[in-house]
């Protein structure tokens, strides 16, 4: 019985586990550099910049990102080729189909897995924690998107996307470091470590309001020796998910934008439990203090009648497990759809080619 | 080819081991039934109407409910102008739309969403091919 894994393509980080551990194998960056063909140690072969294949969750650069897997399947998993394994694939909100198309011949045709089976990200990010219905919030590097899940099926007319994601604070994050320091040179590896280590959400918005009086400033030395000196700049950056009108995007706040999605899911008889049951999950939702911020936000926009709350993951799933939801939610996944072979074989590829992704992955 | 052998060697077939279709029929766009299971329920005139244009994004029926013999299905994500896929608790249906009928397929447990697709989608295609 070949094992499966679940592979997990997401906005910055590609990430490979095993079938029955609960933990990533493998957690794998999607940034690649071209190399010469002969250049194998060492930046010596290096060609041009570093590429990002992934653009916002959706594949931009195909043959960077079949290098990626081949990298991926065969040097990180160590697959044999003709003994390669089962793929469960967790795809990004608003995959075109084409390219959903795309992806399920690639790997049938270039890397002949033995088996394969898509799901949105959405949904498995709630079976990680252990239920079927739910608002997934999903805060990652390329996108943040907000989900309505019932029974299983995403409500797909009532999915929206935020404007601002991790990419985005980084962005912004940069700006304002330069603006408030402009001797101190950052690239934007290093303010998105920045970014990690110090960003924050103030408890509710008179305290943000406060700090742009007073608020104590951290010293961090880079690894290059300069001092940078972070303020308030980590508590913008946390803010701009609660109201994006802070830096001039003209949108609402995640809180908001989740009741507007939440109330265009019918029956409306449905909104309540979904209401009372979302997951805040990706890296982004790590920020200090969002999770509390937020549920206060949403208590304060939503209806008195329903009580806005998130969902905390089971206690015998490890700790990392909102970063990692989608394929927590996959390798759990895994275990029931192959062996009860509701994936798609080679042979059923064979005959119906790769429309045979929309009717058999549900 | 009769319709009736359409139905029964190809939508009520065991799609694998243990698993068929709870039941099925092809019903022309006028209503008429042009060959179903047994115990495939009676849509009323409504109901076909609306699968008319049910197929469209957005449509009433995924704001409302896909109803088959008074039954109600939520509906999920289809082909628009193709395919209606819903689902009722661990079940569901497919409608496959060709030109001048619907196929459709109704499951239950064990049967999977996918086999359904599969059966009700397939025979949908040929009978389009075929001009039908």
């Amino acid at each position: 019985m070949k094992e499966s894994r679940a592979s997990c393509p997401k906005y910055s980080v590609l990430q490979e586990i095993e079938y029955n551990k609960l933990n990533p194998l493998r957690i794998l960056p999607t940034s690649m550099t071209r190399v010469e063909e002969d250049g194998v140690h060492g930046n010596d072969g290096v060609i041009g910049d570093i590429i990002h294949p992934i653009e916002r969750g959706i594949i931009k650069d195909w043959d960077a990102m079949e290098d990626l897997w081949r990298y991926t399947f065969y040097t990180g998993l160590g697959w044999e080729p003709g003994n390669e394994g089962q793929l469960l694939v967790a795809e990004p909100l608003l995959t075109p189909k084409v390219s959903r198309e795309r992806m399920v011949q690639t790997m049938f045709e270039t890397f002949n897995v033995g088996g394969l089976y898509a799901v949105e990200q959405a949904v498995l990010s709630l079976y990680a924690v252990g239920r079927i219905t739910g608002v997934v919030i999903d805060a990652g590097h390329g996108k943040i998107d907000i989900a309505p899940v019932w029974e299983g099926a995403i409500q797909h007319n009532a999915v929206k996307r935020f404007e601002i994601s991790g990419q985005d604070l980084t962005d912004f994050l940069a700006k304002e470091l330069a603006r408030s320091q402009p001797d101190v040179k950052l690239d934007l590896a290093t303010v998105e470590m920045l970014k990690e280590k110090y960003a924050a959400v103030a408890e509710d918005s008179s305290a943000y309001v406060a700090t742009a009086e007073a608020c104590p400033k951290i010293q961090h030395t880079l690894p290059d020796g300069q001092v940078i000196s972070v303020g308030r700049e980590r508590y913008d950056v946390g803010e701009a998910l609660l109201r994006p009108s802070i830096f001039g995007i003209e949108e609402d706040g995640l809180a908001e934008q989740l009741l507007r999605s939440v109330s265009t899911c019918s029956p409306s008889e449905n909104q309540r439990q979904l209401i009372e049951n979302i997951v805040l999950c990706g890296g982004t939702s790590m920020i200090r203090g969002l999770d509390s911020r937020f549920q206060k936000e949403a208590v304060l926009v939503a209806n008195p009648s329903v009580r806005p709350s998130l969902i905390k993951p089971p206690e015998y799933m490890p700790d990392n497990t909102l970063i990692n939801s989608a394929w927590m939610g996959g390798a759990i996944l895994a275990k029931v759809v192959f062996p009860q072979n509701q994936h798609i074989t080679k042979a059923e590829y064979d005959e119906a080619g790769p429309p045979i992704v929309h009717r058999k992955c549900f | 080819m009769s319709w009736q052998s359409y139905i029964d060697d190809h939508l009520m077939y065991e799609i694998s081991p243990g698993h068929s279709l709870a039941a099925a029929a092809i019903i022309g766009h006028n209503g008429s039934v042009w060959a179903q299971s047994e115990n495939f329920p009676q849509l009323s005139p409504e109901e076909v109407d609306k699968l008319l244009n049910g197929f469209e994004e957005n449509s009433p029926l995924a704001q409302n409910g896909l109803f088959l013999g008074g039954s109600k299905y939520m509906v999920l994500q289809g082909d628009p102008g193709i395919v209606i896929r819903g689902k009722k608790g661990p079940g569901g249906c497919t409608i496959r739309k060709t030109n001048s009928a619907f196929v459709i397929g109704i499951y239950d447990e064990p049967c999977t969403p996918g086999e359904c697709n599969i059966a009700v989608e397939k025979l949908g295609e040929y009978l389009f091919e075929q001009g039908l």
